[in-house]
């Protein structure tokens, strides 16, 4: 029994690693071509139809570069980092449910794995910078410390008064949920703000990319890094952006729900990049925050504000049952 | 009246101090006093606790003379309530070829004496880090000698080979007690950086990400304009006016013509005025623009970057059509400019000034209210007034403190006492005031640009020939430039090259102030102080 299962999520990795490469590609391209609509210009022209194939170019670039490795690293960690950052990117698509049915693996513990993986990429972050033995590097990383132990919390109680009315961490179930009682945007709107803010942070995007705060760090915790290595990073940043959006999506904007005029899937993908392109949105607006402050917004703000969005719930839940 | 004060305070002085009246019209001094050695710290003691500030501090090079070789070191104070510019001048025999520091009375004093000890080799007995400024620190010439003749000599090759052998250029001495400090380290902010704005290096004393200390160090892109003017005629030395500060240049061109025309008393046509404060307000609009956006960038926005630049590019357009260049203008004529304005340029700043009105809106609700940037801002590299007047800082940066120093009014020259206009203050000296005053100031010169387009009269754009030597003289001239005061000391013997010509650079004087500002911040507070004192590092290198 377990060989077709093994032969089935070899196809599953297969296309899902070939997806996040095309989607990766197409982020990029979108973000450059969206940012350039923010700020007057026209963004990549000429490879391609509307520079579609600039990314590509840029990739085929990225490979060919030389792969610097500096004397003074930890050279395990040094060469581990880039996969401990985007591995547990990778698998959380394990547990996107894109289609009625289509699912890798439909947990019955989908969006407590989404956490603990989620929470594995900021590990190497944090060996990136620290294993490069470069100051800024440090920096960058001893800020990625400090961020996600002010972002987790908030992001983990937001999503906990959606898994207290659904009852479950099932993936298909919170859907069908929302399907019975209506999405639960409309019930969680502020639980949907506080994770889409510490989503950002997690991603760590614009205005919280601060451990890679290039007008301060250089580039933070990849400074050292070159080619292909630094491209994992890359990757990996934009799969996690697409991933956070999916589980809002999903958590919020009821996953693949929608008129039948489209199939489900597609109203996945719909929601998802609508999402995205809000993230985007936000990146081209604002100046970045400084690592204090992001803490003392996450602590201040968004902690409380999702305490009390749990307690209510929480209280709401029980009364009307 | 506190002229009157310093007078007779020097006068009380007696011995050991000279003071003559000068004629400020004509020189730009209003005392000049020669002091003994013994003097120069009681007197600098007297100017600091009057309230004056050091505006600059040079030397001029007397060696060459066999019967009695000798430096003068010239000493400038000034005050911001009203120009009351007095010129002090130690006499250093050659062969003693040291002077007293007042490093530790003004700190300004502290970058201008290794300056000159740099470029002259005068000694400074008391300073507190006698080390050469702009040179490499193993550079074994001072350039500025009159004995120094410059290209081709062996000793420029042989401390390039030091400096190609030596690395412990980049080394410096390290506490042993901070190599074992698990908290405590140096980071070396620049040469190379994205937030430096050219090569500076700023050496971060941190405890975490916590400043400590933070000391520029500077020299990385000095080219020896001095050096240049002193081997290069009066109209040659053109092309290195719009080189100091290339972001602001016609400030800078402006300048050097009003030293030259006011050494040799040419009176330049009104149409010629105009279009001198035109093609300035216009340049100065496009400097703090590139102000903005960079200073945008450094806090981590994007955008505005982009519309700060699509601005700027309709102001280089619009100088492009009189001037022929987009960036390093040489412009400016002695009693004239280059080429007359041409009707286009005048119809394309009438047509720029509403859109570029609108455009200052968008901004106001784009940045300024911007939450984020007021928290980046608010409250972060306050400079204190005593701060500002210890370090001779000038321009926006001074402005936000509250001091309404604007050399455009506080010392009119040109035509700019015909307009209406303002002088932007703030009271809170932070990022956010000196980010206010800056932006305010772009509203003040779309006024000026306002009247002088409709009052432009019609004319010569050149006077008739000029003499190329200029009458034996000495003399000040300064204007307002985008980033602070800047001003040219001229000494002539008489003849076709200036004698000496001092560049008095804004920023050499505002970068001073931003170890104090940065005390106790984070590094990202460093990077936004140092956005927002607007630095352009090739003027403060020269």
């Amino acid at each position: 029994m377990i060989f077709p299962e093994l032969f089935r999520m070899s196809i599953c990795a297969a296309i899902v690693i070939g997806f996040v490469g095309i989607n990766a590609l197409f982020l990029v391209w979108l973000e450059r071509k969206v940012s350039a609509r923010i700020q007057l210009r026209h963004g990549p022209l000429y490879v391609g139809w509307q520079g579609t194939f600039q990314t590509l170019a840029d990739a085929v670039k990225l490979l060919g570069k030389e792969l610097v490795l500096p004397k003074q690293a930890d050279k395990f960690l040094y060469l581990a980092a880039p996969l401990i950052v985007f591995t547990p990117a990778l698998a959380l698509f394990l547990v996107l449910p894109i289609g009625p049915g289509w699912i890798i693996q439909d947990l019955n513990i989908g969006m407590l794995l989404v956490f603990a993986l989620a929470n594995i990429s900021f590990l190497g972050i944090f060996v990136a910078g620290w294993s490069s033995n470069n100051k800024y590097g440090v920096l960058g990383s001893m800020r990625a410390v400090a961020q996600n132990i002010s972002y987790e919390i908030p992001l983990l109680l937001s999503v906990m008064g959606v898994i207290l009315l659904a009852g479950t961490f099932k993936m298909t179930e919170l859907i069908s949920f929302q399907q019975q009682q209506g999405w639960f945007i409309w019930k969680q709107p502020l639980a949907f703000l506080i994770f889409f803010c510490s989503a950002l942070a997690e991603a760590n995007r614009a205005p919280f990319d601060i451990p890679e705060a290039e007008s301060e760090l250089v580039a933070g915790f990849h400074t050292e890094y070159s080619g292909m290595r630094f491209a994992m990073f890359f990757l990996g940043e934009y799969t996690a952006i697409f991933v956070s959006s999916a589980i809002a999506a999903t958590l919020f904007w009821g996953g693949w729900l929608g008129p039948a005029f489209l199939p489900p899937a597609a109203w996945f993908f719909v929601k998802t990049y609508a999402i995205i392109l809000a993230v985007i949105w936000v990146r081209w607006t604002f100046p970045r925050l400084r690592s204090d402050q992001l803490m003392a917004f996450c602590w201040k703000i968004l902690t409380p504000a999702a305490l009390v969005n749990l307690l209510v719930t929480a209280f709401l839940a029980t009364w009307i049952n | 009246m506190t002229l009157e004060n310093t007078h007779q305070w020097l006068l009380k002085e007696g011995e050991g101090i000279k003071v003559q009246e000068r004629d400020y019209a004509k020189t730009g001094y209003h005392l000049e006093a020669a002091v003994s050695e013994e003097k120069i710290l009681p007197a600098a003691h007297y100017f600091h606790d009057q309230k004056f500030f050091l505006e600059c501090l040079t030397c001029v090079d007397y060696t060459n003379k066999p019967e009695d070789p000798h430096f003068i070191i010239t000493y400038q104070f000034n005050r911001w309530e009203a120009v009351e510019r007095v010129l002090l001048k130690l006499k250093v025999p050659k062969q003693i070829n040291e002077a007293p520091s007042i490093a530790s009375i003004i700190p300004a004093a502290n970058w201008y004496e290794r300056e000159v000890f740099d470029m002259y080799g005068v000694r400074f007995s008391g300073h507190p880090k006698l080390e050469r400024l702009l040179l490499p620190l193993q550079s074994k010439i001072h350039p500025l000698l009159k004995s120094y003749t410059g290209t081709g000599d062996s000793d420029v090759r042989n401390s390039l080979e030091l400096i190609e052998s030596d690395q412990e250029v980049f080394d410096f001495n390290v506490p042993e007690e901070m190599k074992t400090s698990r908290k405590e380290y140096y980071l070396n902010l620049g040469p190379q950086h994205p937030s430096t704005h050219g090569v500076l290096r700023v050496l971060l004393h941190l405890d975490g990400e916590k400043i400590i200390s933070g000391e520029p160090i500077i020299g990385y892109s000095h080219r020896a304009h001095e050096k240049m003017a002193e081997v290069h005629n009066y109209l040659q030395f053109w092309p290195n006016t719009g080189r100091l500060d290339y972001v602001g240049a016609m400030s800078y061109n402006f300048c050097y013509a009003l030293a030259v025309e006011k050494a040799m008393g040419i009176v330049p046509s009104p149409r010629v005025e105009y279009i001198r404060v035109i093609t300035t307000e216009l340049n100065r609009i496009s400097s703090h623009l590139l102000w903005l956006g960079t200073y945008l960038l450094d806090l981590g926005a994007f955008t505005p970057f982009f519309y700060a630049f699509d601005e700027r590019e309709k102001t280089l357009d619009l100088l492009e059509l009189c001037t022929g260049e987009r960036l390093t203008y040489d412009y400016f004529r002695f009693g004239g400019v280059l080429n007359d304005v041409p009707q286009e340029m005048i119809d394309g700043v009438k047509k720029f000034i509403p859109e570029f009105r609108k455009r200052l809106r968008d901004y106001r609700t784009l940045i300024t209210e911007n939450i984020i940037f007021i928290k980046r801002t608010k409250g972060i590299g306050v400079l204190t007034l005593d701060a500002a007047r210890d370090y001779g800082v000038t321009g926006p940066s001074l402005r936000a403190c509250g001091i309404g120093y604007d050399l455009r009014r506080a010392e009119p020259y040109s035509i700019y006492q015909e307009f209406d206009f303002e002088i932007p203050t703030e009271r809170e000296g932070d990022a956010y005031a000196r980010y206010l005053v800056r932006m305010a100031e772009m509203e003040q010169s779309l006024r000026i640009l306002e009247q002088a387009i409709a009052r432009i009269p019609a004319g010569e754009y050149q006077s008739g020939k000029i003499p190329k030597a200029v009458p034996a003289c000495e003399i000040y001239q300064t204007v307002e430039s985008a980033r602070g005061q800047f001003g040219i000391y001229l000494v002539s013997d008489g003849t076709q090259i200036p004698y000496r010509l001092k560049l008095r650079t804004p920023s050499f004087s505002n970068l001073n102030a931003l170890g104090p500002m940065a005390k106790g911040h984070f590094v990202s507070d460093a990077v936004s102080i140092l956005g927002s004192i607007d630095i352009v590092v090739p003027e403060i290198d020269r």
